[in-house]
């Protein structure tokens, strides 16, 4: 009913106009102005119906003169307004920012987001999705849907686990909205409140978000070096000194880059609790048998129980960013530097101390024969141990039995 | 003497008591704190980690029972020294006493006997020791020594490497750690069932902790040391009237229930573990 009042009004309005214009102003072109176009959007209860929908087509012109495009008219966007002069279609086509905003509209037009907006998926984002429509503001104003401190939101609106988005795409990632918050970098944006801490775009870029798995992707694994880089200066030099870059070793095998030991959305604070508990199972990825057989040691053992992050874990003893094959004389567990590696926890360490093997395993007859005949003449102390008694024990109960039978009836 | 009337014999003196106490309470606090780390993978070890507090809890909690291990290990040998001077016999003497607690070769006998018996033959004419529990006190003895050295060598690895090569350490370990295996294992399964759980005894042997056995158990158990005593002539100076306080009765039970539950549960938690990885092909 509302659409219809609209209407008769509108028409009404529309009529006086064209009579006034033919009045008073024949043969010149005729403009829309934002007060035309506020005559009717201007009316905070104007509404549409769309899909079963109640959808407000109110603009507030307060809001809209606060924003970046308070300069520009209502038909600058709204191209097709204008050329229909008073009376413009209905449905209106969608607004085209890339008529100005061309180099971005090129940029998402090959994102992922545009990509899959191209192949008509109805949940890919366009510009308003995450600038808004009337309401888009500098990314410094605190209002701003792209303010650091809202982009998590903004995303997130999608990309939040359990949204439509999320349960009907096939995703490699999941909860990354909940692991972010709980991140270095989600606990310094919303504990903190540090605007600079890296956010969702900081890393997957704003307009060229793509799949990890494109070779120009910011967080592919051959640039994600860089990406990180952006923020956490320095690191990559002496990270290229390692044994883990590519430019020390050649090898075929992959490589770690930042996100394989540091995780993605989840990363946390390296002195954390929960990095370090963490710390064994990342390395373990690549060097598997070392991982394991660290976990037999007691700072293994030890790591898995609570408080476990006390002990020494692969990174305490190995460095990290600058970690050096054990013959160079840099690497912190090279026979010159080991003493002071150990003391670090043992400050009594001394050099027959740390021929203690960390990664010993009774498994291994070739490397620690020791440790093997040892642990085999004790499985087999315990072995006959408790096969003599554990026989005993079983003849012994039904004799037990009858002999405890047997009190009864004299009691009786 | 009416037949109503219980008599008693002391099998076990307040010091000797007080010995096994503090080995239940630093064997069992050992035990658990121990095994939590050497199967600190297994659920059962986190919680056990997460109730103590962390794991440094657990190792505070370990070395210090390992502390009252070497005192009551020091209280056994003033107990075995006072004995002696008792006696009055030479040390070769007192050591391998007859009816002492060194194994000799009528424990084999009875050994074989006891076979016998389970298949049914004649109960053996035990004494005042049975082979069982001679081993359980030599497995102490044994069980301290190794262990016991081993664990110091894991407590201070700085000072132990300076005389012995690192990786002992590693083998120290290995050590410590299947032998308080063997040592838990066989303490809460055949101790526990030779001494409380079996039929005759089941739930629970009070003896160790009220001192006092009856005479009639004392006549049917161990024979041979009934006769001992009639023979000397010393059974009427032994004898007492007086049973162990309704309240002593009444705390054995519970504590002694309460250690053989907690020893029987963390036995059934290894005993899982160990099938599990034995399974998993480890």
């Amino acid at each position: 009913m509302r659409h219809k009042d609209t209407l008769l009004s509108r028409a009404g309005t529309s009529f006086c106009l064209l009579l006034m214009a033919a009045v008073w102003m024949p043969g010149i072109a005729f403009g829309l102005t934002n007060d035309d176009c506020l005559g009717c959007h201007g009316d905070s209860t104007m509404t549409t119906q769309k899909d079963g929908k109640t959808i407000s087509l109110f603009v507030d012109e307060n809001t809209f003169k606060e924003t970046v495009h308070a300069a520009n008219g209502c038909v600058s966007c709204h191209v097709e307004a204008e050329v229909a002069g008073d009376e413009h279609p209905f449905p209106m086509t969608p607004v085209d920012c890339a008529g100005c905003h061309d180099a971005i509209g090129d940029t998402y037009g090959k994102s992922a987001h545009g990509l899959a907006k191209g192949k008509g998926d109805a949940l890919a984002p366009s510009c308003q999705d995450c600038h808004s429509k009337h309401d888009i503001l500098k990314p410094s104003n605190p209002r701003a849907t792209t303010y650091p401190l809202n982009i998590p939101y903004t995303c997130g609106r999608c990309h939040q686990e359990g949204s439509s988005m999320t349960t009907t795409h096939e995703l490699n990632k999941h909860n990354i909205t909940k692991n972010y918050s709980m991140s270095v970098h989600g606990k310094g944006l919303f504990e903190s409140g540090l605007i600079v801490t890296a956010v969702c775009s900081s890393c997957h870029t704003a307009h060229d978000v793509q799949k990890a798995s494109v070779p120009t992707s910011s967080v592919n694994r051959d640039n994600i070096i860089q990406t990180c880089n952006q923020c956490h200066v320095g690191i990559v030099d002496k990270f290229k000194t390692s044994v883990h870059s590519p430019l020390v070793t050649k090898t075929n095998k992959k490589l770690p880059v930042c996100i394989d030991c540091h995780t993605d959305h989840s990363v946390s604070q390296v002195h954390d609790k929960d990095f370090r508990l963490i710390i064994a199972k990342q390395c373990g990825n690549c060097h598997e048998h070392q991982s394991e057989t660290y976990l037999e040691t007691y700072h293994g053992r030890a790591s898995m129980l609570k408080g476990g992050e006390r002990t020494a874990k692969c990174s305490d003893c190995h460095g990290s960013h600058n970690i050096m094959p054990s013959q160079d004389p840099a690497s912190t567990i090279n026979a010159a530097n080991i003493v002071k590696t150990c003391s670090a926890c043992h400050p009594k360490a001394n050099q027959s101390f740390t021929t203690y093997l960390t990664h010993a395993t009774h498994q291994d007859k070739e490397h620690y024969p020791y440790l093997f005949y040892t642990f085999w003449a004790m499985t087999g102390l315990l072995v006959g141990t408790f096969s003599f008694f554990g026989l005993h024990t079983l003849l012994w109960v039904p004799r037990s039995i009858i002999e405890r039978l047997k009190a009864i009836n004299k009691g009786q | 003497m009416t037949k109503t009337q219980t008599m008693y014999v002391e099998r076990f003196s307040v010091f000797q008591r007080f010995i096994h106490l503090l080995i239940i309470i630093s064997f069992l606090t050992l035990a658990v704190t121990g095994m939590a780390l050497k199967f600190a993978m297994e659920g059962w070890a986190a919680q056990i980690a997460e109730l103590a507090g962390g794991f440094a809890v657990l190792g505070a909690l370990h070395r210090f029972c390992a502390v009252i291990t070497f005192f009551y290990f020091f209280l056994t040998m003033i107990l075995l020294y006072t004995s002696w001077k008792e006696s009055g016999k030479s040390l070769l003497g007192f050591v391998f006493d007859p009816e002492g607690l060194v194994p000799n070769l009528t424990d084999l006998k009875e050994m074989i006997g006891t076979f016998r018996w389970f298949f049914g033959g004649k109960r053996p004419y035990y004494g005042h020791w049975i082979y069982w529990e001679k081993f359980d006190f030599m497995a102490v003895f044994w069980g301290i020594a190794v262990i016991g050295s081993s664990g110091l060598a894991l407590w201070f690895p700085e000072q132990f490497s300076r005389h012995f090569p690192g990786y002992f350490l590693n083998i120290a370990t290995i050590i410590h750690s299947d032998e308080a295996l063997l040592a838990a294992g066989f303490i809460f399964t055949i101790h526990f069932y030779n001494t409380h759980l079996r039929p005759e005894k089941f739930p629970l042997d009070p003896v160790i902790f009220v001192g006092k056995i009856s005479l009639d158990e004392l006549k049917h158990e161990r024979p041979r040391e009934y006769d001992q005593m009639v023979a000397a002539g010393e059974l009427e100076k032994n004898l007492s009237r007086r049973a162990p306080t309704a309240w002593l009765q009444r705390m054995a039970t519970v504590f002694g229930i309460f250690v053989v539950t907690t020893g029987s549960l963390l036995v059934v938690a290894i005993i899982v573990t160990m099938f599990k990885y034995i399974q998993a092909g480890h």
